[in-house]
């Protein structure tokens, strides 16, 4: 089910809607392909309502989750059967169906069965039977997440290139954050058949404009805040610390903030920096990833995941150093709280 | 190891002596009789009575049975690409309620309905008549190789829908929408994409059927005339008039050999897909 869903896509941008299972956001691109029919409300194509238009007829290509490839076809069929079934001559066909096969580094595959091919090369041969009649609109309903991390990354850039290169307007269903982030202009991001937030993925994953998108966008630790007004700027609490002084712009009253493991450091437990919250605790766990160490730190009866280049010893008094501006504080009278860590 | 293989045979033994006394005898038997002179020399000479005699029903039933095993296939098709690719609810609903009944009436009583239903005064006449589509002077009756043709595509297309709609219910549907989303008609995408993937499954069903029509003794009895008719008449006809099993076996054996060629295009086709893959 889909709510007051209401989006406008600019000829040539890449959207990503992002979401968890269950959010909408195949919903919504099953019926911008018209595999769904809406019961209500507009798809305006090109100022062109085609809510009650055939799939067939809507002129968009759709890459598949499941590749969607006919296995009785060898890659040239799969590939041509999009200018077959607009009447293009045969010889023609091979030509366009070579310079796509080309473009997607799969040159001399015409004639393979489409059943002996690896995961990428399948997904690479959908990408090229929806590329190949030049579609102004490209639908991609998780079209990735079948694939192994190298591959994937590997074609995430290859789409996003494509994409730059021939000018077509995409749509990526995904449930990748950095998938998203990385491929897409703006980012969508859904919650129970709503839209959540639109923009730019550094404004969404900057600025959140709810608990939902901040936890969604990484920002899954919370801490609860009294926020008071103290001169020209607030005066910022938390139950364990001293207060501190901040001058941004937040809510004031009881706050809920949202950070991710990335923000906060550690610190001297008594220290006091300017625009930071210091939470005094100790280190309970240390791991070594790579590159840096990833400390546990209880404060109370609470445990926050730190990254930090140093090496500390267990069970030592640290500060949890937290910049007030790196914190998403949404205000507890105004939301319900939900399901956050 | 030789204890535990004849309790092994012990075991299947029962199995066994069903499958030799009740299949295998009497198929050795009719095959040995049919090449059998009366005084035990071998010749062909009741193949060469049942070809003077039959040849014209040889005909008729491959005739009868290949264009019935088509229209099953036609039809089969129809009704399962209807029941996998058709966004019509209430037809969908209708349909997948209505085609099995046919599943769970035995040949005989279809046969009989048919009589009914087929002849120059029956229901089908009757009710054109009735709809004034035409006068009663105009009527002809259908119990003719056409009736045969009628109750076998009648009896046999539920079983191959049956098969097949579970086959394209089995297909995975985003290839039948990445056909659409591409531009293909529906027709197009049955034709085209759904029907080669389930391919197998059309095969078996329609020489499942081809064989079992082949075989039915009771349709071509009570729907159509004497002449001619199909060879499972012919083969009850020498036994029980004239007590000639030798020449009904060997219209077994051509009943055989008819099935045979079926299975054996089956088999081929079989062993190339598995060398393909």
């Amino acid at each position: 089910m889909l709510h007051g869903v209401s989006l406008s896509v600019v000829p040539g941008e890449f959207i990503a809607i992002l979401g968890s299972s269950g959010c909408g956001k195949t919903t919504l691109l099953r019926t911008i392909a018209g595999f769904q029919k809406a019961s209500g409300g507009a798809i305006r194509l090109f100022g062109r309502d085609v809510v009650n238009m055939p799939p067939e007829r809507r002129g968009m290509a759709m890459m598949f989750q499941s590749y969607a490839l006919w296995p009785h076809m060898t890659v040239l069929g799969n590939v041509g059967y999009g200018l077959r079934l607009r009447g293009v001559p045969k010889d023609e066909i091979r030509s366009r169906v070579a310079k796509v096969l080309a473009m997607l580094n799969l040159t001399g595959f015409e004639d393979r069965k489409v059943t002996n091919l690896s995961g990428g090369q399948r997904q690479r041969v959908a990408l090229g039977r929806a590329l190949a009649i030049e579609p102004e609109i490209l639908l991609l309903d998780e079209p990735l997440s079948n694939l192994d991390a190298k591959v994937r990354i590997q074609l995430r850039s290859e789409i996003k290139a494509l994409q730059s290169r021939l000018g077509f307007t995409a749509i990526h269903v995904t449930h990748d954050r950095e998938e998203a982030m990385t491929m897409a202009d703006r980012i969508v991001v859904m919650d129970t058949g709503r839209i959540a937030q639109v923009g730019a993925p550094k404004e969404v994953y900057d600025h959140p404009n709810s608990p939902f998108v901040a936890s969604f966008m990484g920002a899954e630790n919370t801490l609860s805040l009294d926020v008071r007004p103290s001169g020209s700027g607030v005066e910022v609490r938390a139950d364990e610390a001293p207060p501190a002084l901040y001058s941004g712009e937040v809510p004031v009253g009881p706050v809920t903030a949202y950070f991710r493991d990335d923000v906060a450091s550690l610190d001297d437990p008594n220290a006091r920096v300017d625009g930071s919250i210091v939470l005094p605790g100790n280190i309970t766990q240390r791991t070594y990833p790579g590159g840096h160490y990833r400390y546990v730190v209880a404060i109370g009866n609470r445990h926050f995941t730190v990254t930090d280049d140093r090496y500390h010893e267990l069970a030592r008094p640290v500060g949890l150093r937290l910049p007030l501006a790196s914190l998403h504080m949404f205000s507890n009278n105004q939301t319900t709280g939900g399901n956050h860590a | 190891m030789a204890r535990p293989s004849f309790f092994g045979l012990l075991l299947i033994a029962p199995a066994l002596a069903m499958i030799g006394g009740l299949f295998l005898y009497p198929l050795g038997f009719s095959l040995v009789a049919a090449f059998t002179e009366p005084d035990g020399d071998l010749s062909v000479m009741h193949f060469q009575k049942a070809y003077e005699l039959y040849s014209t029903d040889i005909l008729f039933t491959i005739f009868i049975v290949v264009v019935s095993t088509l229209l099953t296939g036609l039809f089969s098709i129809a009704i399962a690409g209807i029941l996998t690719l058709s966004e019509t609810p209430w037809l969908v609903g209708a349909l997948r309620n209505l085609y099995r009944w046919p599943l769970f009436i035995p040949f005989i009583v279809a046969a009989q309905c048919m009589r009914t239903f087929l002849a120059k005064n029956g229901l089908m006449n009757n009710s054109f008549v009735a709809l004034g589509l035409m006068e009663p002077l105009q009527t002809t009756s259908f119990l003719d190789w056409r009736g045969i043709i009628i109750t076998f595509v009648w009896k046999q297309v539920p079983f191959v829908t049956l098969m097949l709609a579970g086959a394209m219910a089995s297909v995975d549907r985003a290839t039948i929408e990445a056909g659409r989303n591409l531009g293909a008609s529906r027709v197009r995408v049955l034709i085209e994409l759904v029907l080669p993937q389930v391919a197998q499954t059309l095969l078996v069903g329609l020489v499942l059927s081809f064989v079992t029509m082949l075989s039915v003794l009771s349709v071509p009895m009570m729907v159509a005339g004497s002449q001619p008719t199909m060879l499972t008449v012919d083969m009850a006809f020498r036994i029980n008039s004239y007590g000639d099993y030798a020449t009904a076996n060997a219209l077994g054996v051509i009943s055989y050999a008819i099935a045979g060629t079926v299975a054996w295009i089956y088999l081929r086709h079989n062993i190339k897909r598995e060398v393909q893959a």
